[in-house]
């Protein structure tokens, strides 16, 4: 196993200093120079420590895919983005959120153990990232391979994160950050609208409440879509989020906070916080939130 | 014969300050650590370097959006395999302590957290007792009760 890891450490490694030159080769500029709104660069700057800290602080899509498993709802592909569906996006901000889609799918399908839809939705996700001239940060052969076994997840997240890590910085100095923001926002918005699929068919408090906790979420990542409002096909996903947000402001979270108790288990220390907080989604809010959500994302995928 | 001394002597200069700035802080290697350490049901999520720039920076700290009911994970190494002097305290959104790595001078490598409410946390790396400025995390999670 540590060998395995060590293998594949040195190759995420090795894929992102070539990536180097390849990029050399391949002029970022030239690539976004193509007809899409989305690739001008606005006039905002944002540092990039904090650019940096609120896209790291989004939690992984995959988090919900487990919780959605471990309570033992079956695998339902119809949820998931069609992979005919490829050809509709010739923009980079349609490119950019279906790559986030996308991987939130190929997580899911991984997940579930179902191979040859992960391997399918890795295709997508290649050919999103070469649209998007960052292909060349994807060890596209390690993700095959890794993705085609569900028990080599964890190998399969740590290319994937290191990856993902590259690209941000990348971008970044490309002053294409927002693309970053979009491939988490797809990204994002697939996991809820999943979440929102299975509870109409299993009722479950806990992913009642997951999708209303989505709430923190949502003001993250309106606040990194605001520096980019310039941009026209930023300004209306921003609305649309921004309606969705106005469902949210309905959902009540309270909170009473006890002191966390702690105990060393296995030579490892165990906390638990004993706080105890409350969100309350009605079946209106929960109703309003899934459509909403349904709504934008038919928008970027069809 | 002194233009090849000079593309030498640049040539020198240009590897030895690669080699410093490489030097600096591996975290990479510290990664592999972490990950070996994240305990049977746990899957990892994410990595983080901890870089203290030779002891410029006394604190390293990132944000991370926690889910309730989920169990986390967070694991650390650095060169020494007791961690003695590498902090981790885990601040929710109100930036109250939730969580130390450190209990009666003993450095732990792995604190558990089961999240009770959903929010920002902050992850502080501190380098408390060491003149070892470079380390890893890697924080992982685990949705079963």
């Amino acid at each position: 196993m540590k060998k395995t890891y060590l293998i594949l450490l040195a190759a995420a490694v090795l894929a992102g200093s070539g990536t180097g030159c390849e990029s050399n080769r391949i002029p970022d500029q030239q690539a976004f120079a193509a007809a899409d709104t989305t690739t001008k660069p606005t006039t905002v700057k944002v540092s990039k420590e904090v650019l940096s800290d609120i896209i790291q602080s989004i939690p992984s899509p995959l988090e919900v895919s487990f919780l959605i498993k471990d309570m033992g709802v079956k695998y339902d592909k119809t949820s998931l983005n069609s992979l005919s569906n490829i050809a509709n996006y010739n923009t980079n901000y349609r490119k950019a959120l279906n790559l986030g889609i996308y991987s939130t799918d190929l997580g899911y399908a991984n997940v579930y153990g179902q191979t040859q839809d992960a391997l399918n939705y890795v295709g997508s996700v290649k050919e999103m990232a070469d649209g998007l001239s960052i292909g060349q940060f994807f060890d596209f052969a390690t993700i095959k391979r890794l993705a085609s076994n569900s028990s080599n997840l964890d190998s399969l997240l740590l290319v994937t994160t290191t990856n993902f890590e590259k690209i941000n910085v990348h971008l970044q100095e490309q002053d294409r950050a927002n693309l970053s923001i979009l491939i988490l926002t797809g990204g994002w918005l697939e996991a809820l609208h999943l979440t929102c699929e299975v509870v109409k068919d299993h009722p479950n408090e806990a992913l009642r409440e997951r999708i209303g906790d989505q709430k923190v979420i949502l003001g993250r990542l309106l606040t990194l879509l605001k520096y980019y409002e310039a941009d026209p096909s930023i300004r209306t996903l921003l609305a649309d989020l921004t309606e969705m947000q106005k469902h949210y402001d309905k959902v009540q979270v309270t909170k009473e906070y006890k002191e966390s108790t702690t105990k060393e288990v296995n030579g490892m220390l165990q906390v638990v916080d004993n706080s105890i907080t409350k969100v309350t989604v009605t079946d209106e809010d929960l109703n309003n939130i899934s459509a909403s959500s349904a709504s934008i994302r038919s928008k970027i995928i069809n | 014969m002194r233009t090849a001394s000079k593309s030498l002597g640049a040539f020198l200069v240009l590897f030895f300050a690669g080699s410093v700035a490489f030097a600096q802080c591996e975290a990479d290697k510290f990664t592999i650590k972490c990950m070996e350490k994240l305990a049977t049901g746990y899957t990892f999520m994410k990595s983080y370097k901890i870089d203290g720039n030779g002891g410029s920076k006394p604190k390293v700290e990132y944000s991370y959006v926690f889910s309730k009911g989920t169990n986390y994970m967070v694991t650390l190494a650095n060169k020494d395999p007791e961690l003695k002097g590498m902090s981790l305290s885990l601040y929710d959104s109100s930036r109250r302590l939730v969580a130390s790595n450190k209990v009666d001078n003993k450095y732990f490598s792995a604190i558990g957290y089961t999240c009770g409410a959903t929010g920002i946390y902050y992850l502080t790396f501190t380098f408390d007792e060491t003149q070892d400025y470079c380390a890893a995390a890697v924080l992982g999670f685990n949705s079963k009760k």
